[in-house]
């Protein structure tokens, strides 16, 4: 990302130094004027040669090494014009103009050394935009979207000419969730871009992912108004429609760009998703039938339909749609999870007969965190004593489970749950509040984090807690509700 | 959960993989599974259970809703039974709720009194008594409301509740408007009921649990919408999507009449629950008796005395509002006892099929840790089970689980043939060191025998030293599980009498210590399943010859009794100790 500190800063600067500084004879300044005009005039041979005396006559002076680095850096040389600015700066460290030197140097060339550098500027010039604007880009470029929302957020207008910093500041808010600050930043990319229709899909997206249908479907308007819409853009609007309450439209659409790819296996499994939504599991199954006659080969389109079979309980038909997904898909690791979980629900009795089945899919799979976490579920289930082998290889298989896969919520949530069974109330809190992190709404973590600190008698945070818990319930009754208010019949998929 | 990695889709910013996965997650989440069954102990077992029902004379069947299919769910939640000594001769006679069908009132559709004949066999004496009515009914609970000396029952309904006075001559009347019970406004469907003195002013006060705000007009028909299928199956509605009870508390104002005291009281904020079973007793042992409520699919409810006409609601914090992850359960029954022979009264309570019954451990401050597991309870979800208890079935002087179970569902067996709508009964017995066992065949047909029941209670209906079981089955007649010990064991029966207290010493906490043991019982108006045991407390005692005992009586009063006999009957009488007994006192 280009952002630069201006040269009208520095001379700004020098002219103030200059004002300023009595040491200064009225010779030293007109050396330095014919420096700064040389400079300004892109002579830098020639400032250069202007220099060499001035700095053996004064080589304490820092605006000289500044105005040699600057010299330097115009010419190309930046390793000289770097190490002139560090020479500045022994001499005067706080000297602004050689701290935006160098950190500018370090900066173009991606260095973290620029990270000092801009905070150094910064901690003398607070409101500095550039500098906020480099440190953003370099936070981002270490995925510290935390750090670098809050440094693209004080770089002001300086965002709006780089559309590439703005796409990096709305990806890191909607990282981090911040989805309603993310819609007026991807709303300026559109705006640089209006006929960009990536651009205005993002926005949508956006929008949607705010809980903002209607707006999102008015921002995909122009991509559905055309004779041949964008299938991307009737995807987006299909969730849009749902996500607004119109399971028909929703539908209608979703169909449509069916219609129109008939071998977009995306869309087929969308349709999956909207039949599990509204448990119309028969509608799904017809409609991943003839996207599997299009596409037989499909992993997707066979593990959506062993998902579907498995809520109506037809496990055999859901293991063999797995073990076809698997087949095709070596790599995907869906269908190792949910063969592992058919195994499960299929041996209800049997729990040792489900662990075999996860240790065999583990021994191909060595770093699939949820196959370690599915392996604790079931021997937590087992409710093994704390000081058995049992216990211990439950909390075993949670840990590794989070060492692959630290934001796995569900891991956190046995490990927490295991720790709370072995009275480990102080570890058990830990894991459920890493466990909120992942998902604030987390009822398993809240109840057990409410327990453990009952148990602990630190109950000041009790009251928080279960209102924190009522409302997560309340939201999912709320979800529930709108789950059920529509359901797809199998007409519906030819609709 | 945050599962980017496992996305399957190219680009799909509606993150469509993702929430196809999390539903798929739900399989493992959802549905609990039972924890490995243990090596069987291959310790006999003394209890022996036979249906007696059909020789006993229980022949009318218990109508409710269809047989073969279930509009609405009214229809599928059935109704519960007492155990009731109506006419104080020491012989416990049997009380049968009813509902009725959707298109017409069979005739045989009635609440029915059986007088025990006290040679094992009954008669009905409904009409005479006065007790036939036909509608809704749901639950029940007895005891002695206005301190006359005769047991008066209160019935929920969807509809009127009814209040019944015992005239003390073997007739009941309806006395729910004079006693201001009746309720004016849209029906209201009354679920559990427990009489209990609360303010301990000596009166017996009335809570009423609510189930679903519900009309016919209104219901939505089967497979309508999304909580109106299983497994892929139209079935009957709800209770998710449909609108919450709201519960009712009644002060006794010691004059025959009642005051709704709900919102005074506290009881009006919990308006967020499907609630079903209440039980009444002093969980936190502060001398005040406490409210919990079983609630369908939403969090259950216990609400903790303040002493001062008020109660805080405290489920979840105290540990028995929800599954051990936080999750809602199908709260149905509950049972009271003292697994662990602390001398606390723990919580069993009856869930859906898919999970496991929830056993919550009491410590003795009235809060609760999930158990179930540690007890090896959590071996069986294959039922959805309703009524049960928390008592000793074999003397042994361990408390044992029995449950009854059945499916809300004819309609889907000839569909899915694994999930069959009747069931058998479930029973785990104590294994003395925390655990218990699930028995399958050792205990008797009529365990083992199916049916879709739902109420049930506990009581010696014989008089002969064991707990037997009345089970309420829908549309079939109801069983009675004569209990037959192949080893004797020793006993002893608790009859309490208030005084200052109410008289039917609801709320009284007991404590039996025998053989270096104690063990703690409350007496209830209702548990089970909107049902009511005999109110005498039985305690099983293993070989042990004597006993002592500790009453702590709903008014303060402490007494203890040490050196007490063995398999008798003792009714104590508060302040004035163990008295004669009415009628039967001893085997």
């Amino acid at each position: 990302m280009m952002f630069v500190f201006t040269w009208k800063k520095f001379s700004g600067v020098l002219a103030l130094f200059t004002a300023l500084s009595p040491m200064f004879a009225q010779t030293a300044s007109d050396r330095v004027s014919a420096i700064t005009s040389a400079l300004s005039s892109g002579e830098f041979d020639k400032a250069l040669q202007l220099l060499e005396p001035a700095l053996q006559s004064s080589p304490k002076n820092p605006q000289l090494w500044m105005l040699r680095g600057l010299a330097y850096s115009g010419k190309g040389k930046q390793k000289a014009a770097l190490a002139s600015y560090q020479n500045a700066l022994k001499i005067a460290p706080d000297y602004l103009p050689a701290l935006e030197g160098a950190a500018q140097l370090e900066y173009d060339a991606g260095s973290p050394l620029a990270i000092p550098l801009l905070q150094h500027v910064l901690r003398l010039s607070p409101n500095d935009s550039t500098s906020h604007a480099m440190l953003a880009v370099l936070a981002y470029k270490k995925r510290d979207c935390a750090t670098a929302v809050q440094h693209f957020a004080q770089s002001g207008s300086l965002l709006d000419s780089q559309p590439g910093a703005l796409q990096e500041y709305g990806g890191c808010l909607m990282e981090l969730r911040q989805t309603e600050k993310a819609i007026p930043v991807f709303q300026k990319i559109l705006a640089s871009h209006p006929e960009d229709s990536r651009a205005r899909r993002s926005l949508a997206a956006v929008q949607l992912a705010a809980e903002q249908p209607e707006a999102a479907l008015a921002t995909l308007q122009p991509l559905l108004a055309v004779s041949d819409p964008d299938v991307s853009a009737m995807q987006l609007a299909a969730a849009a429609y749902e996500a607004n309450k119109d399971t028909p439209n929703a539908v209608k659409v979703l169909h449509d760009a069916i219609v129109k790819e008939p071998r977009n296996v995306a869309l087929y499994v969308d349709f999956a998703n909207l039949a599990m939504t509204h448990q119309s599991f028969q509608a799904g199954i017809e409609l991943m039938n003839a996207g599997l006659n299009l596409e037989p080969k499909s992993a997707d389109l066979h593990l959506a339909r062993g998902v579907l079979y498995v809520q109506m309980a037809d496990y055999e038909r859901a293991e063999s749609d797995f073990e076809k997904a698997e087949q095709l898909d070596p790599l995907q690791d869906l269908s190792a999870a949910a063969q592992s979980m058919i195994a499960e629900e299929q041996n209800q009795n049997d729990p040792d007969r489900a662990l075999s089945t996860v240790r065999s899919k583990l021994a191909k799979k060595p770093t699939d965190a949820f196959l370690w976490y599915l392996q604790a579920a079931i021997l937590s289930q087992k409710a093994p004593e704390p000081d058995s082998a049992e216990f211990r290889q439950a909390v075993q298989s949670a840990k590794k489970a989070i060492a692959l896969q630290p934001a796995l919520s569900a891991a956190h949530n046995v490990l927490g749950k295991l720790y709370l069974q072995a009275g480990e109330n102080a570890l058990a809190i830990k894991e459920c509040h890493l466990a909120l992190q992942g998902n604030p709404n987390d009822q398993t973590a809240l109840y057990h984090l409410i327990v453990a600190l009952r148990k602990t008698n630190d109950q000041e945070e009790i009251p928080d807690l279960l209102k924190r818990l009522a409302k997560a319930r309340q939201d999912a009754t709320k979800e529930e509700a709108e789950r059920n208010r529509y359901k797809l019949v199998v007409s519906s998929a030819n609709q | 959960m945050a599962i980017s990695r496992r996305s399957f889709l190219v680009v799909s910013l509606c993150a469509t993989a993702q929430q196809l996965f999390a539903q798929l997650q739900g399989i493992a989440t959802r549905d609990v599974k039972p924890q490995a069954k243990p090596a069987p102990s291959g310790r006999p077992f003394n209890a022996h259970f036979t249906d007696v029902a059909k020789e006993a004379g229980l022949h009318m069947p218990v109508i409710y809703g269809g047989v073969d299919s279930k509009k609405y769910i009214m229809e599928a939640n059935g109704c519960g039974c007492a155990f009731i000594d109506y006419d104080n001769d020491g012989w416990i006679d049997i009380f049968l709720l009813s509902g009725t069908r959707l298109e017409s009132d069979p005739p045989e559709a009635t609440n029915r009194l059986y007088k025990n004949n006290r040679d094992g066999t009954f008669t009905d004496v409904t009409e005479k008594a006065g007790l036939h009515a036909v509608g809704w009914a749901n639950g029940v609970c007895v005891a002695d409301y206005n301190n006359d000396g005769f047991d008066d029952i209160f019935c929920t309904y969807f509809g009127q509740n009814r209040l019944y006075r015992n005239n003390g001559d073997g007739t009941f009347t309806d006395v729910t408007k004079q006693a201001g019970l009746w309720e004016e406004g849209p029906a209201r469907w009354g679920a559990g009921c427990a009489f209990f003195d609360y303010n301990r002013d000596g009166h017996l006060d009335l809570f009423v649990s609510n189930y679903i705000r519900f009309s016919f007009e209104h219901a939505p028909a089967p497979g309508e919408n999304s909580t109106c299928n299983w497994k892929g199956i139209p079935v009957n509605c709800g209770p998710r999507g449909l609108p919450t009870g709201r519960h009712s508390l009644y002060r006794n104002n010691g004059d025959g009449t009642f005051t709704d005291v709900t919102k005074q009281a506290g009881i009006a904020g919990a308006t967020e629950s499907y609630g079903m079973t209440v039980v009444t007793a002093d969980f936190d042992e502060d001398g005040w008796p406490d409210i919990f409520v079983a609630c369908d699919s939403t969090p259950s409810l216990l609400f903790m005395n303040n002493h001062d006409g008020t109660f805080r609601e405290e489920g979840v914090m105290r540990g028995v509002a929800l599954s051990d992850d936080g999750m809602e359960q199908a709260g149905m029954g509950v049972g009271i006892g003292d697994y662990n022979l602390d001398g606390h009264l723990d919580l069993f309570k009856t869930h859906f099929i898919g999970d496991t019954s929830g056993f919550y451990r009491n410590d003795g401050k009235g809060n609760f840790d999930e158990v179930t597991r540690l007890a090896k309870v959590g071996v069986e979800t294959r039922f959805t089970s309703w009524g049960a208890g928390m008592v000793d079935l074999d003397n042994d002087g361990y408390p044992d689980v029995l449950f009854v179970t059945g499916s809300v569902y004819p309609e889907v067996e000839h569909k899915l043939p694994q999930y069959p709508y009747k069931t058998p009964r479930v029973l785990f017995r104590n294994l003395g060191n925390n655990t218990f066992e699930e028995l399958e065949t050792q205990a008797g047909d009529g365990i083992t025998t199916p049916h879709s029941s739902r109420g049930c209670a506990f009581g010696d209906f014989d008089n002969d030293g064991d707990l037997d079981v009345l089970i309420v089955n829908m549309n079939e007649p109801p069983s009675l599980l004569r209990n037959d010990m192949k080893v004797k064991q020793n006993w002893l029966k608790i009859k309490l009498e208030g005084v200052k207290s109410n008289r039917s010493a609801i709320g009284a906490r007991v404590l039996v210590r025998y053989g270096g043991k104690v063990q703690a019982q409350a007496v209830l108006s209702q548990s089970s399943y909107y049902s009511c045991n005999d109110s005498r407390l039985h305690f099983g005692l293993g070989g042990s010859s004597m006993a002592e005992v500790e009453v702590f009586w709903p008014s303060g009063l402490h007494e203890q009794f040490k050196k007490v006999s063995v398999n008798q009957l003792i009714t104590v009488r508060e302040t004035l100790g163990i008295v004669a007994n009415k009628g039967w006192s001893r085997s």
